[in-house]
């Protein structure tokens, strides 16, 4: 601050100068100073804005304070002022107001019809319809105008406070952003308005105009515009239906590949094209590489078999034993008391049997993941090569739903538990691959340094430093992978995996809601008592 | 230049050869030295412009003798600790040779490699660098571990060294459990338990606070004289430097600006890198009497008498400013410096004066 009073000679103390600010402050003028950058910022109606903006500053402001011009204007004013959030919140709620307002127009349209066509039932539907969304449209556009009224000077003002910082920022009056607004309004508000003012047509009327297309019948402009290029992006690309491969078995045992050409002469669009291409390969390896499924298959089954004789086959009372046991020796007596309450539950319900059998699956899937997914983690930990190849395919495993790994699974290793497992392991792998691979990585370059310092080879420095300083890093792993395990088990129903799931899977394709409720909640118990063995050892673990 | 104190001068074959060593950081690491040795005048931004390279260590020589203690001083980015990193070959040279008891580090294949480093070097590192899953004697023991040794030699031995750093009693802790201290003494512990011939250490002490750090220098400087270990000292600290070793050589931008005895470089810097680095020094210690003395023509020339300077307090050439100071403070006449019963300088309260101001 150079001007006037606040001018202060180089060789006043500190002290004078604060004092100085203070009184300069009593006096308005420093004061002034900020006013006048609100000012500039503002350009139009700079009193207003100055007023406001130093109230904000104050925290003086009124919490029921609107900006009226604002309220009046909405999506305008933002425009004009280059608040382009508050442009696009006023416009939403302006539209969904008008799109209202186009039901309102289109379900009027509907009740004429109906009074015509004397059908009372529905005249009484649509009246209804009607007034429900004036009322919607009117609250709508009431409830927008009132929120940008409110948030404008708020916002307003922490655009002032970017503006600031950096004077590029949007500031100011200026009707050329009127341009823009309108380009956008233009682009949007016509599509939307037609679109809620007319019926939209149902997929099988869409259905059966495509055929209709492609039959080469006249079909009017508007139906086509309705159904190919509003509902649905236009289909752009036609393909010829590929032809039916077969792959019957010979006499000797080999088989043969029996193509018939598609006698349909109506195209298909890419999603049909595509699906009968995969389905066809699909049956080719099937066909001709069946033995490896089927030796995969085999050694899931061999596995599961044995974690299966032990857990299903022993005794209730000596599984239940040890249960208890393993709870209370690595977790404590707090959760062996909930293990054995869960434990109960089962046996109360007659779910043991039930339990053992989704448990043994859950086991087999993370002995697997243990198994496969460590290795794996450690190359992603130490090679860069590892981490930019297997990095992806973790992404995208663990952003597909689960549901959608049974499809492969059962594609080519058909149903019942072994695609089960598989399914399950494709879905719990990824926070071992992961969890390893972080551990791995986060073990100090120094300490990896002072062992090679004193002769480790790479085997050693792996086997006695960088696992052992990534093991809880890789347990948190391994807990994760018993409870996605659990999980995706219960999904495995689906497929025949049997086990817990599947009494819900049943419950629920017969209504039977308390048994699906039952088992539901025997899953949670389990899922709970795992959990808390695991973490509480793990923490029990850290601890030492 | 005036004689090294013979004491502290290297004698014998070089423990560790280090020649012309070059380590350029960087994917076009040769393409930069054939530039720079072309082009002397090529700085760091430069290289590190045309070519993507770091310049990390340039052009370094120098030969580290039996049982010597020899610190490496440099400010932080000088490249010490990238240097000292070479002798184990935990980084390769660009260009250059090391030769540890005049073996070429640079041939040895992996194998033999990993045998020099658990047999012949140990290493003590900054932020310790302990293994935090192993106890203490654990963690000691390491490098016999690696090694395939029993685990009944391995306790034994451990023990010995516990003793050794006096860590007594806390052979079955975690190292989590230890002060900074502590730590680092389970750090140097580590490093003696192979009985390696030499022992690299970087910045031991940087990281301790300065009570400790003092008690550590100390511990070390008594065990360095029993067990005449073969050191290479790290330390961005002049004090430390001076302190510990019986050689200095000082880096700036990866090069040695000067190797020399602490008084050679606290006397003589070679440059105002140096000499800025040595101004807040204290020189009671550092500077000898056969530095600050007049020779007794020169003496008597300049107007002084010798008359009657066998009645003089009598010192040795070998004498610091110290001992020298605590002479004169009893005494009006100057002191005489004498080797073999023979007069070869007179110091007076004058020279002393100016001896401590660094200006003789």
């Amino acid at each position: 601050m150079s001007t006037g009073a606040n001018e202060v000679n180089s060789n006043e103390s500190l002290a004078d100068v604060a004092a100085a600010n203070r009184e300069a402050e009593a006096s308005g003028e420093a004061g002034r100073q900020v006013t006048k950058a609100f000012g500039e910022f503002a350009e139009e109606r700079r009193d207003y804005y100055a007023g406001t903006f130093s109230k904000i500053q104050r925290s003086t402001l009124s919490p029921f304070h609107i900006n009226i011009a604002a309220t009046l204007g909405s999506f305008v004013w933002a425009a004009l002022r280059g608040n382009w959030f508050l442009f696009w919140v006023g416009f939403a709620f302006d539209m969904m107001a008008a799109a209202n307002l186009g039901l309102v127009y289109r379900f009027d349209q509907a009740r004429q019809a109906a009074i015509e066509d004397d059908k009372g039932y529905l005249v009484e539907r649509f009246t209804d319809w009607t007034s429900n969304h004036l009322i919607a449209a009117i609250v709508l556009f009431i409830v927008g105008r009132l929120v940008i009224g409110w948030l404008a000077d708020r916002s307003y003002y922490k655009q002032y406070s970017a503006w600031r910082i950096d004077p590029s920022k949007n500031n100011g009056f200026k009707l050329q952003r009127l341009v823009l607004a309108g380009v956008i309004v233009t682009l949007i508000a016509p599509l939307t308005l037609y679109r809620s003012t007319q019926d939209a047509p149902g997929a099988r009327d869409c259905l059966k105009l495509v055929r209709a297309m492609q039959d080469g019948k006249e079909v009017a402009t508007k139906d086509r515009f309705d159904c190919a290029t509003l509902s649905e992006v236009p289909t752009l690309m036609w393909f010829d239906r590929p032809p039916q491969y077969s792959y019957p078995r010979n006499d000797d045992g080999t088989r043969s590949i029996v193509v018939k050409e598609s006698t349909s002469k109506r195209q298909v669009n890419l999603n049909v094209w595509l699906s009968e291409i995969i389905d066809q390969r699909i049956d080719y390896a099937k066909a001709f590489y069946g033995y490896i499924f089927d030796s995969i298959t085999a050694v899931l089954r061999s596995l599961l078999n044995a974690i299966e004789s032990v857990f299903v086959a022993t005794p209730w009372p000596v599984t239940a034993g040890v249960f208890l046991l393993i709870a209370y020796h690595f977790a404590g007596p707090k959760v062996a008391v909930f293990t054995l309450s869960s434990m109960v539950y089962l046996g109360l319900f007659g779910f043991w049997q039930t339990a053992m059998s989704t448990v043994s699956i859950v086991i087999a899937s993370t002995i697997i993941c243990v198994v496969v997914g460590m290795p794996l983690g450690v190359w992603v930990g130490k090679s860069r090569l590892g981490s930019a190849i297997v990095t992806p395919i973790l992404d995208v495993m663990q952003t597909i739903p689960s549901f959608v790994y049974l499809l492969p699974a059962v594609a080519f290793f058909s149903i019942g538990k072994p695609p089960g497992i598989l399914a399950t392991v494709i879905f719990a792998m990824p926070p071992m691959v992961r969890l390893t691979a972080l551990g791995i990585k986060h073990v100090p370059e120094s300490t990896k340094e002072a062992a090679l310092a004193f002769g480790a080879s790479p085997r050693q420095l792996l086997m006695r430093v960088e696992l052992p300083l990534a093991t809880p890093s890789i347990m948190a792993g391994v807990n994760q992978v018993v409870m996605m395990s659990l999980s995706m088990a219960v999904v495995a129903a689906l497929i025949g995996a049997g086990g817990l799931g599947f009494v819900v899977v049943d419950a629920l394709g017969q209504s039977e809601i308390g048994r699906g409720l039952i088992a539901g909640i025997a899953i949670a118990l389990i899922a709970m008592a795992i959990d808390r063995i695991v973490q509480r050892a793990n923490k029990l673990e850290e601890e030492r | 230049m005036s004689n090294p104190t013979p004491s502290k001068a290297p004698t014998g074959d070089p423990v560790v050869e280090v020649s012309e060593v070059w380590k350029i950081f960087g994917s076009r690491a040769d393409e930069a030295l054939k530039a720079i040795r072309q082009d002397e005048s090529l700085g760091k931004a430069e290289v590190l412009e045309k070519f993507g390279a770091v310049v990390g260590v340039k052009d370094v020589s120098f030969d580290v003798y039996q049982s010597e203690v020899f610190c490496i001083m440099g400010l932080s980015g000088s490249g010490k600790s990238t240097l000292v990193r070479h002798i184990n070959r935990l980084i390769e040279p660009t260009s250059g040779t090391l030769r540890i008891a005049g073996v070429d580090v640079g041939s040895l294949n992996s194998k033999q490699l990993r045998e020099l480093r658990a047999d012949r070097i140990g290493m003590v590192f900054q932020n310790m660098a302990l293994l935090p899953h192993r106890t203490v004697r654990d963690n000691i023991a390491f490098a016999l571990e690696l090694r395939n040794i029993d685990a009944f030699t391995r306790s034994q031995t451990a023990d010995k060294v516990i003793e050794t750093v006096s860590l007594q009693g806390y052979g079955d802790r975690y190292p989590s459990e230890l002060s900074g201290g502590m730590q680092q003494r389970v750090g140097l512990a580590r490093a003696l338990a192979a009985d390696p011939d030499i022992l690299l250490m970087d910045e031991p002490f940087s990281a301790l606070d300065p009570l400790i750090r003092r008690g550590l220098q100390d511990e070390f400087l008594e065990l360095s004289k029993v067990m005449g270990k073969t050191t290479l000292f790290i330390t961005h600290d002049l004090d430390e430097a001076i302190r510990m070793g019986s050689r200095i050589a000082i880096m700036k931008d990866g090069e040695i600006v000067q190797i020399g005895t602490p008084e050679e470089i606290v006397t003589q810097p070679a440059d105002d890198y140096v000499a800025d680095f040595v101004q807040g020094i204290s020189r009671l210690k550092l500077v000898f009497a056969h530095t600050v003395m007049t020779d007794p023509d020169a003496f008597q020339q300049a107007g002084g008498s010798i008359e009657g300077h066998e009645t003089w307090p009598t010192q040795s050439t070998e004498a610091d400013l110290d001992t020298l100071i605590g002479e004169a403070v009893d005494c009006e006449t100057p002191i005489a410096i004498r080797e073999d019963g023979k007069l070869v300088g007179v110091v007076t309260k004058d020279v002393l004066l100016r001896g401590i101001q660094g200006e003789s």
